[in-house]
């Protein structure tokens, strides 16, 4: 255990290396509010509530196959409803809304109900068609992922998270 | 096109809420199954311009009109009915409070028992509610199912494979059905244990409230129970969530109504009920709010023995009657609410047949 060099107060969690071409020539011990102050670290920001982080997690997979940020959501086609009014109202404008608003509402519907697709009746359907994020292998990655969110297991999660993004690419392609 | 008055809502026929039949019925005293459904190519209501707004409404109301539905309907366009009668049909439960304060084309399909009521250009272009006395949730499920097949052949519904049927709140989305039943539980409120029925409901994801009054206070020990979920659950899911958590709670009742009935409590119990009977037989002045308490300790009453000389109907007869609509439709004439406080003692002493 080592006290901070720039404070000498606080006990030292980051070693700053000095590099030279490569090379690590130094280094200092400093505790995490000293560096914060040299521009170091990162303040630390308070933890998320599980299910915003989940949101986060989800809202990053859905972002596309890139799997990257968001995609530039536009208004409705159907009903001109934008995204922020989309988010502040909390309802739809129109049938095309779940499509056009489909990252904001697999989160949301998530928090209502649990759940982010229907089971039960539909219109003339012949033959009970699972849809597809009922697919047991996604549906029980997604499980886990949420249970690893809600455990505070966030390296877990992470590997689930990449996990369920490359079955859903896998699916997409095969489709 | 021809717009048919749905005639005058009967103030008498207690609508088959307070029917007063039915399994459970002293607890549970009405079961309700609610479909949101909405009409593929159109905005939902709210984003509807006057004018589509009343091509749809013309165009749902043609085909309920069309033979071959199994509910006989007839259509009562909110447009010929005045304020008055608006809040009739609330107090009956037949339309919601929204729809009766819309301004735009809007109307309610009832049947003649008032088993029916489809409620056009609420939230949703159509709201298919289903009553029953009772705790009857399979058998309002399945009529429920039955007409809305019928709907779904004669109108185009908006749903996908996905999300199952869309609405205008997520919190619709998928069956769209919303369960709900009418509680009478006076038993738990008095024992201070109503508490615990809501958190033990929320628990399950079943949401209870007060079925009259304004935010969380129920008047009258009036609650309704109803699910939350409408996604990734089936309708029989649903279905058998409601009725067993509602059978519990119907138990639960039951047994703490033992024991208000038992020792130092009855004395309690008894001088609550009497009071009650007290102010009924003799107050001048009843607000629709203390009239709501009274009644409520009178049908405990009588259910638990405690009193005698009332029926259920004539109680449950009141409980309509006491609420400012039918009270004003009864009296034939608009009253301001002073008014509306004093017919309303001399309306309930008449109608429990207690004239001192
Ligand atoms: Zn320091
Ligand atoms: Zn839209």
């Amino acid at each position: 255990m080592e006290y901070c060099t720039a404070c000498q107060k606080a006990i030292a969690t980051i070693v700053v290396m000095d590099l030279t071409d490569g090379a690590v020539t130094g280094s200092q011990h400093v505790c995490q509010a000293c560096a914060e102050q040299m521009g170091i670290a990162q303040p630390k920001l308070p933890p998320k509530f599980s299910a915003e982080l989940l949101e986060d997690l989800l809202g990053g997979l859905k972002g596309g196959r890139s799997g990257g940020t968001r995609p530039r959501v536009e208004a409705c086609p159907g009903c001109g409803m934008t995204p922020v009014e989309f988010r502040t109202k909390g309802r739809f404008g129109c049938p095309r809304c779940y499509e056009t608003f489909r990252t904001d509402l697999l989160p949301l519907l998530h928090r209502i109900h649990e759940a982010q697709a229907h089971r039960g009746r539909l219109p003339a359907r012949a033959a009970p068609v699972e849809p597809a994020a009922e697919d047991p292998s996604l549906l029980d990655l997604r499980r886990r992922l949420e249970d690893a969110v809600r455990g505070e297991r966030y390296e877990e999660a992470a590997r689930l998270r990449d996990d369920l993004r490359r079955a859903e690419r896998g699916e997409e392609s095969s489709r | 096109m021809s717009k048919r008055r749905g005639g005058q809502p009967p103030e008498f026929r207690p609508g088959a809420w307070l029917a007063g039949t039915g399994p459970e019925h002293d607890i549970a005293i009405c079961t309700r199954a609610r479909l949101a459904r909405n009409l593929q190519g159109y905005r939902f209501t709210p984003r509807l311009t006057e004018g589509e707004s009343r091509e749809l409404y013309d165009f749902v109301s043609s085909r309920l009109r069309q033979p071959g539905l199994p509910e006989q309907l007839g259509i009562v366009d909110l447009e010929t009915v005045d304020e008055l009668e608006r809040s009739v049909l609330v107090e009956r439960h037949l339309i919601s409070r929204e729809l009766a304060a819309s301004k735009r084309p809007a109307g309610v399909a009832v049947d003649a028992g008032e088993n029916v009521a489809i409620m056009i250009h609420e939230e949703d272009h159509l709201r298919v509610q289903v009553f029953a006395s009772g705790l009857q949730t399979e058998a309002v499920w399945r009529r429920a199912e039955r007409l809305d097949d019928a709907l779904l052949q004669r109108l185009p519904m908006a749903w996908s494979e996905e999300f199952g049927f869309l609405t205008a709140c997520p919190t619709n989305t998928g069956t769209g059905l919303r369960l709900s039943v009418m509680m009478h539980l006076p038993g738990l409120v008095w024992a201070e244990e109503i508490d615990k029925v809501t958190t033990t409901a929320q628990k399950i994801h079943l949401a209870v409230r007060g079925l009259y009054g304004e935010g969380s206070r129920a008047l009258g020990d009036f609650y309704q129970v109803s699910n939350q979920i409408t996604l990734g659950r089936d309708e029989a899911q649903i279905q058998a969530d409601v009725f067993l958590a509602v059978t519990r709670f119907v138990q639960w009742e039951r047994e703490v109504r033992e024991a208000l009935l038992r020792g130092t409590a009855r004395t309690r119990t008894l001088d609550r009920v009497h009071r009650a009977l007290g102010t009924l037989e003799r107050a001048q002045i009843l607000t629709s709010e203390e009239a709501l308490g009274c009644l409520s300790a009178l049908r405990f009453g009588v259910q638990t023995e405690l009193l005698d000389g009332f029926d259920l109907p004539s109680i449950n007869r009141a409980l309509l009657l006491s609420q400012p609509g039918h009270l004003q439709r009864h009296s034939r004439e608009r009253l301001e609410p002073d008014a509306r406080d004093q017919r309303r003692a001399q309306l309930l002493r008449e109608t429990l047949g207690c004239e001192p």
